[in-house]
């Protein structure tokens, strides 16, 4: 499903380079729910951006879906990006502008979707969402707990690969970070990989595996996966 | 507080100066195109004799046939029939003084074989002319009433005629001839600044009129009429014999060609003299004469020029494309305005957040666009002191070099009021611009900035 | 194309769209009258003038002295400037080419409601085609037989005219017009047409009303104190300033007279045209500065409007749009406002016009000028946007992950 083999980032200046992520190795499969941790410069977010496409990577070959993307142009890239890869960020990062309909509407018009099938499409993800019933809102009128939901509708609309969610509940209160992160267990169950990137090890526990980044470095461990299992029944 | 905002409005200015110069210049080059054009038309429009331009009157009456044109523009109706001028001159009228005047090309030629003849514009007209219309002179002055009566071979002649024929000297005396005849100098006048011509309705304001000549003289000798000549229909195959040889016919004719110019004591004697038009014109109909309904004006030279102003007002394009042009420039500064005020909402919300009122925050902003403004009008108004520049040059050539630049930088000149109108223009406008990027940047949350830092 | 979301949010950037879309409004406005003003006032504007100008001399006089004996005068005056070197031909005439005055009416037909057609006569000796350096196209020039010499009393009217090639054309159509009869006035006798010689131009007057070689040569010299004839002279290649001293002298030998120009009819056709020539210049100029300054307000607005979006721009790569696409969306949207604002802007140029024109209450607009102005500016917008979409488009998907 993802697959980097001995991927580095290296951050260049003048004087200094900078090892961002050193020889990453590492395979996701599908339909695993993975949790990122480290601390603070660990290298987490450049590992979210190699991962999501969102930067490019010096050495190294990171197959996405059987795909290397190494040495792909940018238009590749973005085609790719928009195809596999769904994202959720902290500060959920709607567009303001739009009403909730049209933000999630932004990655399928890319797609090349046709118009019925977009607004099939924006339904279903809003509906599972629960917020269907909102959809000419504008996301300043939402609560962060909704705007975060909007944002994962979109994410998962153009049915990606895998979802990649950076501290998706580190904006949020607790009571909202909980139903969100029912939320994203509900999508990983319907088969999505869910990619996780966070600080707070009570959430990086309930994925079923948690990777740890420290300086640049990746070091894989596997959780008990009964565990999980049984707190999800 | 004040000098502290000022302090503060100096320095944003200071930071990204290359927005602050664009802002300057989009504000300069529209009030530098508006002021070129709108000091045009403010000296274009500018009333000549304006101290007593309130007591100088055009006579006219209708004495055409029934059956000619219903009078649309007033000020270019008709003029008097010599007969009909003499009248009203002669009349017992509340009138102080009149002038009549009519326009002949004459040749003026030295005796000096070596000076070459020349071919001057000439105004033929009586002695009150020159004291009517506050003529200036260099020698000599104003022919005697007894000139007039007598037709005496008199000549008042211009700087400009004076240099060319004498060399510029004192010619007071000499003589010279008028075409074949010969008459005697008795006035050379000074530089005379009219503005626009207006005696002869032509408002011209670049070649001057070069010799003068009395009414009874050019009568007397037949000097040719370079003037339009109205004559009832019966007549109109006259008008070519009335202009260059038949004098006498024409003074006893129904053709109009006199301009009559009245200066009444007091402006409100003009309903007076209206009333007398009136008797005289009524006297005339009893003896068969201005066959058609009462037409007759007593117009101050006010109204004349004002009426003049109003008929030329809209045929510049340039008059209409100034405005629309600075608001642009406006919007453009609005843009940059906005886009350098937005940059600051963190600065903004951190004060806002630090306790700086509102209006305090709004005086800072707005003496930042007032010292724009100010600067922008500064500059304007040189542009437009080169614009008015060019248009002068780009007047020289249309007329193919035959005005000279001093002739005509009056009408291009920029005076106090128009420098004044430049800035404060420049000045309220920066203030409207500014209104609502200022209205954006002051309603700023306080730390609302701040918090995704 | 992605208007439904662009119109979203240009909803919630009011202001800063409604200052494009006025501005360009305005824009084409100003580019509008003044180009079509400009078209008007050079229509017909610097044609061929179909004649040697720059060595044909012009010269204008005048007796002042009513005892010159005029017919003795022109005679000498001929002879004195032939006699001058480097003068080839001469001829008295009263029009000048470039400057011919009020046009005149001929007449196909002596009845009173036939149709008239404007002309400019140009009264000129037997050399007279020899000056103008005029080519014949049918017929034949005059001879010296046919050529009336007198003063205004005495002149008998001339029996045979020649008429220009354009002259032809209105009056015959594709008939040959030799032979064919002519009334120069209204009640007049009729004059039978000879030749026609090539186009030359008249003047300003009917240069306006798109008949710039209507003209009808008549074999005639007719002189009469107050309006004596002028001079055209045909001088050798390149001489005609240098002749200017000896001809005025050659003239001045006739005392009681005065010269009041003599110049090259390459002058007489530059004043011809330089009065339109200014203003039409000044008008353009005008507008291109305006062009180029709403053109750099458009990309200053827009590289404002970029800056604030930054974020979303990132977004929407991360989501998945490529660099084009985010190119395309920023010259959409300025598209979108500019063709608002062109709209806006033709309703006002028709307001304008109307306003303008009220007094004369002819139109100077024509609606093909405003859509040339209108795609002129939209180009010079799409460039205007296109240096801060590149901007736009550089930047990272990346800064979706930042500041989180």
């Amino acid at each position: 499903m993802l697959r980097m083999e001995n991927v580095s980032k290296i951050f260049r200046t003048e004087l200094i380079e900078t090892h961002a992520l050193r020889d990453v190795n590492l395979h996701i499969k599908k339909g695993e729910f993975v949790s990122i941790t480290g601390p603070s410069g660990s290298g987490k977010t450049t590992f979210l951006n190699l991962a999501g496409l969102l930067e490019t990577f010096e050495q190294g070959d990171y197959f996405l879906d059987g795909v290397n993307v190494k040495g792909m142009s940018d238009n590749q890239i973005s085609a790719l990006r928009n195809e596999k890869i769904g994202f959720v960020f902290q500060s959920f990062n709607l567009i303001p502008d739009l009403p909730l309909f049209d933000n999630v509407d932004v990655p399928l018009r890319y797609r090349g979707f046709n118009r019925g099938e977009r607004k099939e499409r924006i339904e279903n993800a809003l509906e599972i969402v629960g917020l269907s019933s909102r959809l000419k809102h504008l996301p300043t009128q939402l609560s962060g707990g909704q705007q975060q939901r909007v944002a994962i509708a979109r994410a998962i609309a153009g049915d990606p690969a895998f979802l990649l969610a950076d501290e998706p509940t580190g904006n949020l209160d607790s009571m909202m970070a909980q139903s969100v992160m029912e939320l994203l267990e509900k999508i990983n169950d319907n088969g999505t990989t869910i990619i996780m990137v966070t600080h707070d090890d009570q959430l990086a526990k309930r994925a079923g595996r948690n990777i740890q980044i420290f300086d640049g470095q990746v070091s894989d461990i596997a959780l008990d996966s009964s565990d999980v299992l049984i707190k999800r029944a | 507080m004040l000098v502290y905002n000022f302090t503060l409005a100096l320095r944003s200015l200071r930071e990204r100066i290359q927005l602050t110069i664009l802002m300057v210049l989009a504000i300069a080059i529209g009030i530098g195109l508006l002021i070129t054009v709108q000091t045009m038309s403010y000296q274009g429009d500018k009333i000549p004799l304006a101290h007593k331009a309130d007591k100088i009157f055009f006579v006219q009456a209708d004495n055409r046939d029934i059956g000619a044109e219903p009078i649309v523009r007033q000020p270019f109706m008709t003029y008097l029939t010599y007969r009909d001028a003499n009248n009203i001159i002669n009349a017992d009228t509340p009138a102080s003084k009149h002038t009549t005047v009519w326009k002949s090309d004459v040749i003026l030629n030295s005796f000096d074989q070596d000076v070459r003849p020349f071919r001057a514009s000439t105004v033929v007209t009586n002695n009150n002319f020159f004291s009517m219309f506050d003529v200036p002179f260099q020698y000599g002055g104003a022919w005697s009433e007894s000139a007039d009566r007598g037709a005496e071979p008199v000549v008042i002649l211009t700087k400009e005629s004076n240099d060319l024929l004498f060399g510029g000297k004192n010619s007071v005396g000499q003589q010279l001839r008028v075409n074949a005849l010969t008459v005697t100098v008795v006035g050379v006048m000074a530089e005379w600044n009219l503005g626009r011509r207006f005696y002869d309705e032509s408002y011209r304001m670049g070649r001057k009129d070069t010799a003068f000549i009395p009414d009874t003289f050019a009568i007397k000798n037949n000097i040719n009429r370079r003037e339009r000549l109205d004559c009832l229909p019966q007549d109109r195959d006259k008008q070519t014999a009335y202009r260059t040889k038949d004098v006498d016919g024409l003074i006893n004719s129904e053709c109009t060609f006199v301009r009559l110019w009245a200066e009444l004591p007091d402006p409100n004697l003009a309903d007076q003299y209206r009333e007398f038009l009136t008797q005289y014109v009524m006297s005339q109909k009893e003896l068969g004469r201005f066959p058609r309904e009462l037409n007759n004006y007593v117009t101050s030279l006010y109204t004349m020029v004002t009426l003049r102003n109003e008929l030329n007002g809209s045929r510049n394009p340039l008059a209409y494309i100034a405005p629309l042009f600075f608001i642009v420039c406006l919007l453009n500064a609005i843009g940059i305005l906005l886009a350098k005020f937005m940059r600051k909402s963190k600065e903004v919300s951190l004060r806002r957040a630090l306790g700086a009122k509102k209006w305090v925050l709004m005086t800072q902003y707005l003496f930042e666009v007032l010292i724009v403004g100010v600067l922008g009008g500064i500059v304007g108004t040189a542009l437009a002191y080169l614009g008015l520049q060019g248009m002068l040059h780009v007047q020289i050539y249309q007329s193919d070099y035959a005005v000279t630049a001093q002739a005509l930088s009056h009408a291009f000149a920029l005076d106090w009021v128009m420098m004044a109108k430049s800035i404060l223009t420049a000045m309220v406008s920066s203030v409207v611009i500014g209104l609502y990027p200022i209205w954006r940047v002051v309603n700023i949350a306080p730390a609302s900035q701040l918090k995704s830092q | 194309m992605e208007f439904r979301p662009i119109l979203l949010s240009l909803k919630q950037n009011k202001f800063l769209s409604l200052l494009i879309s006025v501005q360009v409004m305005l824009t084409v406005t100003v580019l509008s009258i003044a180009t079509s003003i400009t078209v008007e006032t050079l229509k017909a504007w610097n044609m061929p003038s179909g004649l040697d100008h720059e060595n044909i001399v012009s010269v204008r006089t005048q007796f002042f002295d009513p005892e010159v004996n005029l017919a003795n005068a022109i005679v000498n005056d001929v002879n004195r400037i032939k006699q001058i070197p480097g003068v080839i031909e001469v001829t008295p005439n009263q029009e000048i080419p470039f400057d011919a005055g009020r046009p005149s009416k001929v007449y196909l037909s002596s009845e009173q409601d036939a149709e008239g057609f404007d002309t400019n006569f140009f009264d000129m000796n037997v050399d007279g085609h020899k000056v103008l350096g005029l080519t014949l196209i049918a017929g034949r020039f005059f001879n010296q037989t046919e050529v009336i010499q007198s003063s205004a009393e005495q002149a008998t009217p001339v029996s045979v005219v020649m008429i220009s090639q354009d002259m032809a054309k209105e009056l015959f159509k594709d008939h040959s017009p030799l032979g064919k009869t002519l009334y120069l006035a209204k009640e007049s006798q009729p004059v039978q047409i000879i030749g026609v010689y090539s186009n030359f131009m008249n003047g300003e007057r009917l240069n306006g009303r798109g008949k710039s070689y209507h003209t009808i040569m008549r074999p005639q010299v007719i002189w009469q104190h107050g309006n004596n004839p002028n001079y055209l002279i045909k001088v050798e290649q390149g001489s005609a300033a240098s002749l200017f001293e000896p001809i005025t002298q050659a003239l001045y030998q006739t005392p009681g007279r005065y010269i009041y120009g003599i110049e090259k009819l390459t002058r007489t056709q530059k004043r011809m045209y330089d009065g339109r020539g200014s203003q039409g210049a000044i008008l353009l100029v005008v507008s291109l500065v305006l062009v180029l300054i709403a053109g750099f307000g458009v990309a200053g607005l827009v590289s404002f409007l970029i800056t604030q979006r930054q974020k979303q721009i990132g977004i929407r790569r991360a989501l998945g749009a490529t660099k084009w696409s985010v190119i395309r969306y920023f010259i959409v949207e300025n598209s979108m406002l500019t063709i608002f604002g062109l709209l806006m802007g033709t309703l006002l140029t028709m307001l304008f016009s109307y306003l303008m024109t009220q007094g004369s209450g002819q139109s100077f607009l024509s609606f093909s000028q405003v859509l040339y102005c209108s795609v002129f500016i939209w180009l010079i917008n799409i460039a205007a946007v296109w240096l801060p979409a590149r901007r736009a488009a550089k930047v990272s998907p990346a800064i979706v992950t930042r500041s989180a």
